[in-house]
């Protein structure tokens, strides 16, 4: 699926630590236009409750949360 | 002149009584029918038991040392103008009674001359501390954050403080305690009367102005944040409360 | 200003009213005794953060709405309505205080200007004004909260690759991280990271620890963001898990706020008694430790190491002495920081403040107290249980070239105990 999503913003998390991945995928949400996806990669597997919970509850959409290897990936589409 | 002792110095009195009084008490009802807060807002390190609470109020709210800790220097002129303004008013018993004991072991003229002593010490003290305040309302964040408020009680009370200093070190060796009392008791007897040696000396423009300041400054009192004399005590209690 | 919007934001204050507020509005004497005891107004000399400053702006409302004298002589006391610029200024003020309380110590009449500006906060919000970041962190909580089912299997996930990594540490295959343990003693209620479980969880299991891990987060976003309702479902959260699994206790993480949210919050705003004992994880590790329930050993911390008290533990908690018998318990290089204990400065990072972007300049202008403190102790290794000081303070440990190494305590224990497994790599 990522291969043929169109990445707008590519935000590397990597050694931050819960809930700092959730505060940067929201401090750059508005930085990608309406439609547009931002991929996060983070390595603190809190994020992979954080980052869908913070998405539905601000109304945006994960299209993608998965596990590789060590690394958490996130595709996150800007809804409003 | 004998109408301006009149209006400040009787009818001025009664009234200032009245709001001062009146103020005070629904002050201290507005607080205690207002419901405490539900969370818990005391602070660490706070004595275990009740009485080691109570005691660390009365050290927290009559010494303050974690202020005179960050900022000795005014701790040191607000402790000093407190303390000064403590042993003024004491000495303004006077007024009602003379004070049991130290008359005897004085004399009367002992007595005078102690009076003038510790009085013109609170006096100097006091008026030190109200200038020290007044200037240090005058610069920086002092200024930027009084309001005219902090100004006109600074006002008044120099006003109180300069009048009474006026009529300590210019008629100080000669109207001596006994003939204020007999005004005093007069008022408070209301059976208002001024004696003669007032009337016929200039100490009673300074009486008048002393009165008339101190009208003015105790009927804003209880409207002013000079109700911080009776609210330190619940707030110092609140921090080392449960 | 608008009639309905004056209404509804004196009614905040009108609901929030209580004897302390009142006392706390009436007493100020502008004396401004708390302007160097705040890090902020001392990091950045600016006026908006001089802790008198901040509580005036609510004073100059409650001045206007709530008193005679104010009413009627407002320019007395320079009150006014609660108009843009004034919520303006109260955002600053409100949103970048770290609640560390360092005023009310200083104070002599011991005013809250943090408990002031909690009332500040349900203005703004009530304004349409509330942090966004601080709002969307809560709601996300809640939102985990509603939706558990949801998040369970990347929770259980999660917390079994942490498990394998404990393993690795104890050199224990049997070393677990019991998930809804009914009739466990403890619930031991972690950050989301990972880091705050895994060290946790080997001295839990070290210790023979009978002990579950929350599916919830200890942190509380709707605390920071001003609303007492959304911070109330949050902690409720692993509240209503701990009646559901019949544990005796809840020990909260290495997090400053959310020990004080439990132990001194939860009561007011759930308006019942805590069923449970609230423990901080640090005063558990020093019962093991005095116990002999887990073994440190001297000598494997190297270098000298100090200690932060965050403010919500220590000043506003009154945890003082048990981290420091912990870190004692592992090196002899002990020192303290000055002033410390209830004096400790604050480190700018409370209060939410690292998640906002907006005050980034002031947050770090804010730290130059500890970075001060930090170089005159001469050590090497920090000690700081509190996730917010510790973000914080590695990067005025950056920006500074402090060459500190800033850990947790219970990573510290962990280095300092003789395992079998091999040693943790410090995060």
């Amino acid at each position: 699926m990522s291969d043929e999503t169109n990445i707008d913003l590519e935000l590397d998390l990597k050694g931050l630590l819960c809930p700092l991945p959730m505060v940067k995928v929201s401090q750059n949400i508005g930085k990608v236009p309406v439609g547009g996806v931002i991929r996060a990669v983070a390595t603190d597997p809190g994020a992979m409750a954080d980052i869908p919970a913070w998405a539905k509850s601000t109304g945006n959409e994960v299209l993608q949360a998965e596990k590789e290897g060590g690394e958490f990936v996130f595709l996150v589409k800007r809804v409003k | 002149m004998e109408t301006y002792l009149w209006i400040t110095s009787v009818w001025g009195v009664y009234l200032t009584a009245i709001v001062f009084f009146g103020g005070m008490g629904w002050r201290i009802y507005e607080w205690s029918t207002t419901p405490k807060s539900a969370v818990r807002l005391g602070m660490f390190p706070k004595p275990k038991s009740g009485a080691g609470r109570f005691a660390k109020l009365l050290g927290d709210t009559f010494i303050a040392p974690q202020s005179a800790k960050i900022e000795p220097t005014m701790w040191t002129f607000a402790f000093a103008f407190h303390l000064a303004a403590l042993g003024a008013f004491v000495g303004h018993g006077r007024l009602i009674k003379e004070f049991p004991v130290l008359p005897e072991m004085l004399g009367e003229a002992g007595m005078n001359t102690f009076a003038a002593w510790t009085g013109s010490i609170a006096g100097i003290v006091m008026l030190a501390g109200v200038l020290f305040w007044i200037a240090r309302r005058t610069y920086g964040p002092f200024k930027n954050l009084s309001v005219p408020e902090d100004y006109l009680l600074l006002f008044l009370l120099l006003g109180v403080v300069v009048m009474g200093d006026h009529m300590r070190f210019v008629y100080g060796g000669t109207i001596h305690a006994g003939v204020y009392r007999d005004w005093f008791m007069s008022v408070l007897t209301f059976k208002p009367a001024f004696p003669s040696e007032l009337l016929s000396s200039n100490v009673s423009v300074s009486l008048g102005t002393h009165m008339l300041f101190a009208d003015l400054f105790l009927m804003y009192f209880p409207f002013s944040k000079l109700v911080h004399s009776i609210g330190a005590f619940s707030s110092n209690l609140v921090r080392s409360s449960e | 200003m608008d009639s309905q919007q004056l209404t509804t934001l004196t009614g905040v204050i009108d609901k929030k009213m209580n004897r302390q507020l009142k006392q706390y509005m009436d007493i100020c004497a502008r004396c401004a005794i708390c302007k160097d005891a705040c890090h902020q107004y001392v990091g950045t000399g600016d006026f908006k953060y001089l802790p008198a400053r901040r509580a005036e702006l609510i004073r100059q409302i409650y001045k206007k709405y709530f008193t005679k004298s104010g009413e009627f002589v407002p320019a007395l006391y320079e009150a006014r309505d609660p108009d843009d610029n004034l919520l303006d200024e109260l955002y600053d003020s409100a949103y970048a205080c770290t609640g560390c309380r360092r005023c009310m110590y200083y104070c002599p009449f011991s005013i809250d200007t943090a408990w002031i500006l909690s009332v500040a906060k349900a203005i703004l919000i009530a304004a349409g004004r509330g942090n966004e970041m601080l709002g969307q962190l809560a709601d996300a909580a809640i939102f985990k909260g509603d939706n558990a089912e949801m998040f369970n299997d990347v929770m259980i996930s999660g917390f079994e690759d942490i498990q394998e990594e404990v393993r690795e540490i104890t050199g224990n295959p049997n070393s677990r991280i019991p998930v809804n343990k009914e009739g466990a003693d403890i619930l031991y209620v972690a950050l989301a990271g990972a880091h705050t479980i895994r060290p946790a969880a080997v001295i839990f299991e070290e210790a023979g620890e009978n002990w579950t891990i929350s599916m919830f987060e200890a942190a509380n976003y709707g605390f920071f963001y001003g609303d007492t309702d959304k911070a109330r479902l949050i902690t409720k959260r692993y509240i209503d898990e701990a009646k559901r699994l019949g544990v005796k206790e809840i020990v909260v993480p290495e997090c400053g706020h959310a020990y004080r949210v439990a132990e001194m919050f939860y009561e007011a705003w759930s308006k019942e008694p805590m069923p449970f004992k609230i423990s901080h994880i640090l005063e558990k590790v020093d019962e093991y430790i005095k116990s002999g329930r887990i073994t440190v050993e001297k000598g494997l911390i190297e270098g000298k190491v100090t200690y932060h008290d965050p403010c919500q533990i220590g000043r506003n908690g009154g945890i003082f002495e048990q981290p420091r018998d912990i870190v004692k318990a592992v090196t002899d290089d002990f020192v303290d920081l000055i002033p410390n204990r209830q004096e400790q400065w604050c480190c700018g990072g409370g209060g939410g403040i690292v998640a906002m972007d907006e005050f980034k300049e002031t947050r770090l202008a804010s730290g130059s107290k500890k970075v001060e403190q930090l170089r005159a102790s001469g050590a090497s290794v920090l000690a700081c249980p509190c996730e917010n000081c510790r973000l914080q303070i590695e990067e005025l440990n950056e920006m500074h070239g402090l060459g500190l190494q800033v850990w947790q305590v219970i990573d510290l224990v962990v280095a300092a105990m003789p395992l079998k497994g091999k040693k943790p790599v410090h995060v």
